[in-house]
């Protein structure tokens, strides 16, 4: 008999946050599941922050829910501390940001986890992949066990070739502080010519909480209320404690300009890129050596701890030059460090090597999702393992790939952005990524990708019960704005105190909704109506931001359709980019190596004009290749009618 | 180098040239080019050219060199445009234009512009992205503001699209009036040879008759047509029709009447009708003053030119040379050559004032193309200023921006590259 069993569907290599969303999606299909990692005690580790969520973070981590993913239920079960960013601005760009106990949310990911009946868990480090031919077969670990399955997902994070540096010299190797890094898988890859280069990214020291002096730092106490992060399962919050903030001044910048020869990346240690959002105190005081100070956020890592985390130092001075600068903080005279902060190193595999599915172009069946694709971030990595180990799912069931577009969900932007566009640097997502931010909110994230996500076979049975009921409520609100005319008497108290100028008329609800100072919930009490319940507040929104901008919402709908007519503009396969002569070099250089699928994505490779994409068009017509595609085409020879003007003219 | 030009077969010496080599990537298409200067004629070019071919080149395709240097980012799309221009300009002032133009006068305007946006952009960015961080929130006050100057900048370049694009084409300049009344003569002193038939027969012009002139400068695509009349005779009647289609599309009309004639009321009719600028010439002035040297006829009509009014006026050249003051109604004679010369002069500056008085590096709008892609620019920022205005929020308001960066980009025909990130990290310290 053997131990362990070796035959599954899906073998998911990593139980980080890609990893773990990556094993439940092709659970929650139905397939046989087995997650590998070398701790199981770190399933849902927080390496970094302890925190979920921000401006775009936030909407992604209500994406991966609303595909009934595990991000949303788990930062639920462990928030400690929550805010809504943006709250002062349209709630297009709210983004909801929990800071999380970091024990707590590892124990939640292992509980739903587990709640699987499909999914296996193992501990041990995969050392090798077995391949046939073209495909991937299965993984061997180090204890020389292996494993068989169709579908691999690879997603181990910064721990590829890592490599942590504290100061100068050559740094150690390790995955994570005190964790053993990944060298023979990272081999292994190679060994399929798959194109590997080096980010780095860092973390800040973390300190004693008894070592404050919390009169000199400004408490920033969570939000009342707050959004849940999971529409499906209402998980109980665990208790609250406040962030704290405080600031740098010039004692800290005279200390960290004098040893910056000492630090990993100025010394020289390190070669890798690294984020430019999320800078090393070093980078920010050589980049802006005049700002008076920089903010720092002592976030808590935790209920049972008093272990804080110093957000806005990472850095990778000497353990020494770091203590030094921290006690320059006001509140942390007297500081006490309990971890070093450290930058790390790590190999990641440019992502322009797979395709929309994440599924590596040259070796059918194996995935990559996470850090490794070259992104930062617990979201960016959730919601490309869910995609990830969906495809994994769909593919051993063999069903057609899941892909989201542009306009459906900040996911479908990250993947896009990386396949298409490549990396330079720790890839993050902003609002500014999406170009139909109106539309890709946190408050529609269950209406917009419930319906999918259940027709895919990604909800359970409960899921699709909660999603049907958000879509009716939904519909009823609509109604009810478009149905409802309030008389003056009712409404104009309400308007007054909103500063908006009084009816003399009866008006209808979804007109009033339109100015911006009035709120479906003044509507709604304004009406005396009694139909709306507890636990509709993100219906309400949703419904109230569709119809108050409706205009713009709807442009943002027109050129999103405009872009998926593009989509289906395919280019051959087989398309020579190099003959291409009407096709700039640069052009011609990055398709060869993207390779789009559509014209939408050659769209949006770097250094592809729109005279190019014309071009491309008239190429592939010639070449007579999409004979039936001839209204795509004309919309796009007519939108850069400029471009053929001078080929015919000059 | 000097180098004797062989027949690569026998070997035979076919001229003495200069054989120039232009390496990549500093040539004109950025590729590795070779230039042959022979001698002149017919016969030692023809077979140079032949032996080439010989030898496996080919004919360049009309305007290949300059698409090869856009292809390979040696100019932008307007520069490329503007070298067609260069080579089919029929007028000093289009090569004036063209030349700056091919030197980015426009593109740089654009780039500038396209610029101003991203950077606008950035702010919204940092505005929205980044509502955390250590500098004080931008202000949206100063978002609308610069949204406003770009706005403003770019339909200064925009009022130049109407009198640029006809320097491309010429400007449709008919000649009208009634039958006899000297049109043709005036024609053919303008065109500067016979070019219409010129009888004392009324109703002579049968067709139109079109020809290319330039005066000061400027092209005008000179029109004679048939004298307007009531006839039963059918020719006459179908160049009558064809006169009227011509001056339906009129940039400027020339109204010929006989000094003396005065304007009738069908002439005052006619010419109240029309919507571009006319100028009303009395012809046969020599006639009149061999007569009895007085006009029968003082003018009832002022302000000839007052249509200019509803035209769109060049912004540098408000206030400088008012186009009111331009003479209504000019006094001339095909035979003493009276009033000919301020015809010559008066023309340009009723249709192309604003061009006459901008300062040589004002960049000009030629195109159709350029003008859609403005006018799209201008009005979506347009719109951008009004949503805040109206209290709608920014990254609503904000669907406005990247419409108009695209259609600068279009202009361009650039690249588009993920620059507002870039623009936010460069400019603000951000990130904890």
């Amino acid at each position: 008999m053997q131990i362990v069993d070796r035959e599954f569907d899906v073998i998911v290599v990593g139980g980080g946050h890609a990893g773990a969303e990556a094993a439940a999606a092709a659970a929650r299909l139905g397939t046989r599941v087995l997650l590998i990692t070398p701790d199981l005690g770190r399933i849902g580790q927080m390496s970094c922050n302890p925190a979920i969520g921000g401006i775009a973070k936030g909407v992604v981590a209500r994406e991966v829910d609303a595909l009934g993913g595990v991000m949303g239920r788990a930062t639920d079960a462990a928030r400690i501390h929550f805010r809504m960013l943006n709250r002062s601005k349209g709630p297009a760009v709210w983004g909801p940001r929990a800071q999380c106990d970091r024990a707590l949310y590892a124990l939640a990911v292992r509980r739903v986890l587990e709640e699987l009946p499909t999914l296996d868990l193992f501990q041990d480090m995969v050392s090798d992949l077995v391949f046939r031919g073209d495909r991937i077969a299965g993984v061997r670990t180090r204890t020389g066990l292996e494993f068989r399955a169709s579908s691999v997902v690879i997603t181990t994070g910064t721990f590829l070739r890592g490599r942590i540096h504290i100061g100068l010299g050559k740094g150690v190797e390790g995955g994570r502080a005190g964790e053993e890094g990944s060298v023979a898988l990272a081999c292994a890859l190679e060994g399929r010519e798959l194109e590997v280069a080096r980010f780095k990214t860092g973390t800040p020291p973390r300190i004693d909480g008894r070592s404050v002096d919390y009169g000199r730092v400004q408490e920033q106490p969570s939000e009342p209320g707050g959004v849940r992060f999971s529409a499906f399962v209402r998980e109980e919050y665990p208790g609250e404690r406040p962030c704290w903030i405080t600031w740098t001044g010039e004692e800290l910048r005279d200390i960290v300009q004098e040893n910056l020869d000492q630090s990993a990346r100025f010394g020289g240690a390190i070669a890798g890129r690294g984020p430019r959002y999320c800078p090393s105190i070093e980078d920010k005081i050589v980049r802006f050596p005049d700002a008076r100070g920089h903010q720092v956020f002592l976030e808590p890592e935790g209920l049972d701890t008093t272990e804080l985390y110093v957000n806005g130092l990472s850095t990778s001075l000497p353990p020494e030059v770091q203590l030094r600068f921290l006690r320059t903080v006001p509140g942390l005279e007297r500081v006490r460090m309990t971890r070093c902060g450290y930058a790390i190193e790590y190999d990641y595999f440019l992502p322009h090597q797979l395709r929309h599915t994440l599924e590596v172009k040259s070796v059918a069946g194996l995935f990559f999702a996470g850090q490794i694709n070259g992104t930062t971030g617990y979201e960016e990595a959730a919601g490309q393992g869910l995609v990830a180990g969906a495809n994994a799912g769909l593919a051993a069931l063999e069903k057609a790939p899941f892909v989201l577009e542009r306009d459906e969900a900040y996911i479908g932007v990250l993947i896009d952005d990386l396949v298409t566009k490549g990396v330079d640097e720790p890839y993050r997502l902003f609002t500014s990524r999406a170009e139909f931010r109106l539309l890709l909110r946190q408050d529609n994230a269950l209406s917009r990708l419930g319906p999918v996500a259940r027709q895919r076979g990604l909800l359970s049975p409960s899921q699709t019960k909660v999603l049907e009921e958000r879509l009716e409520t939904e519909a009823r609100l609509r109604e009810w704005f478009r149905s409802t005319r309030l008389r003056p008497e009712q409404v104009n108290d309400a308007l007054a105190d909103a500063g908006s100028s009084p009816v003399r008329t009866t008006s209808r609800a979804v007109d009033l909704l339109r100015r911006p100072e009035v709120t479906s919930k003044m509507l709604i009490r304004a009406a005396n109506a009694s139909f709306v319940e507890v636990g509709w507040e993100d219906a309400m929104l949703a419904v109230e931001v569709d119809l108050k901008y409706r205009g713009y919402v709807q442009r943002e709908r027109d050129r999103a359709a405009a872009l998926r007519a593009r989509a289906t503009f395919r280019i051959p396969r087989d398309i020579v980019y190099q003959d291409l002569v009407t096709l700039s070099h640069e052009a011609r250089e990055k398709l060869g190596q993207v390779r789009p699928g559509t014209l939408a994505q050659a769209s949006r490779v770097s250094g592809v004009s729109p005279a190019d994409l014309q071009n491309l068009v008239l190429e592939i017509r010639k070449q007579g290749g999409v004979r039936s595609q001839c209204s795509t085409g004309n919309m796009t020879v007519k939108q850069h009618r400029g471009a053929s003007h001078v080929s015919r003219e000059t | 180098m000097l180098a004797g030009l062989h027949d690569p077969e026998s070997g035979e010496l076919l001229d003495r040239g200069i054989v120039t080599s232009f390496p990549a990537p500093a040539s004109y298409t950025g590729e590795d080019m070779v230039e042959i200067s022979c001698h002149g004629g017919y016969l030692v070019p023809g077979l140079l050219v032949e032996h080439a071919l010989e030898a496996g080149a080919r004919m360049a395709e009309p305007g290949e060199f300059t698409r090869r240097a856009y292809l390979n980012g040696k100019m932008d799309l307007l520069q490329a445009e503007a070298v067609s221009d260069l080579v089919a300009g029929r007028s000093r002032a289009l090569h004036r234009v063209a030349v700056h133009q091919i030197e980015r006068g426009l593109s740089a305007r654009m780039t500038s512009a396209r610029a101003s946006l991203v950077r606008l952009e950035a702010l919204l960015v940092h505005h929205l992205d980044f509502p955390d961080e250590d500098e004080p929130p931008t202000s949206l006050e100063a978002v609308a503001h610069e949204a406003r100057e770009v706005r403003l900048r770019l339909e200064g370049v925009l009022a130049t699209a109407p009198e640029g694009e006809l320097l491309r084409e010429g400007a449709l300049t008919v000649l009208a009036g009634r039958p006899n009344s000297g049109k043709s003569s005036i024609f053919n002193a303008l065109v500067g040879y016979d070019r219409a038939i010129v009888t004392e027969v009324p109703g002579t012009t049968r067709d139109a008759l079109e020809a290319t002139v330039s005066l000061g400068g400027y092209p005008f695509r000179l029109v004679d047509t048939a004298g307007l009349r009531e006839t039963g005779e059918r020719v006459e009647a179908l160049g009558i029709e064809v006169a009227r289609r011509y001056l339906a599309r009129a940039d400027l009309v020339l109204y010929c009447t006989e000094w003396g004639e005065g304007l009738s009321d069908a002439d005052a009719g006619f010419l109240d009708e029309r919507d571009c600028p006319f100028l009303v010439l009395e012809t046969k002035a020599d006639l009149a003053r061999a007569g009895n040297g007085t006009p029968r006829y003082v003018g009832t009509r002022g302000n000839g030119c007052s249509r200019t009014e509803g035209r769109t006026r060049h912004p540098l050249a408000a206030g400088t040379d008012d186009v009111n003051a331009l003479p209504d109604r000019i006094v001339t004679s095909v035979v003493t050559g009276e009033g000919l010369e301020e015809v010559r002069s008066v023309l340009p500056r009723m249709v192309f004032g604003g061009l006459v008085q901008a300062p040589a590096d004002m960049p000009v709008v030629t195109r159709r193309r350029h003008r859609r892609c403005l006018t799209r620019a201008v009005e979506e920022l347009d719109a951008f200023e009004r949503a805040l205005a109206n209290g709608v929020p920014a990254e609503v308001a904000a669907t406005h921006l990247r419409p108009a960066e695209t259609a600068l980009e279009d202009v361009l025909g650039t690249v588009t590259l993920d620059e507002v990130l870039d623009r936010v990290f460069r400019d603000f310290c951000i990130g904890k």
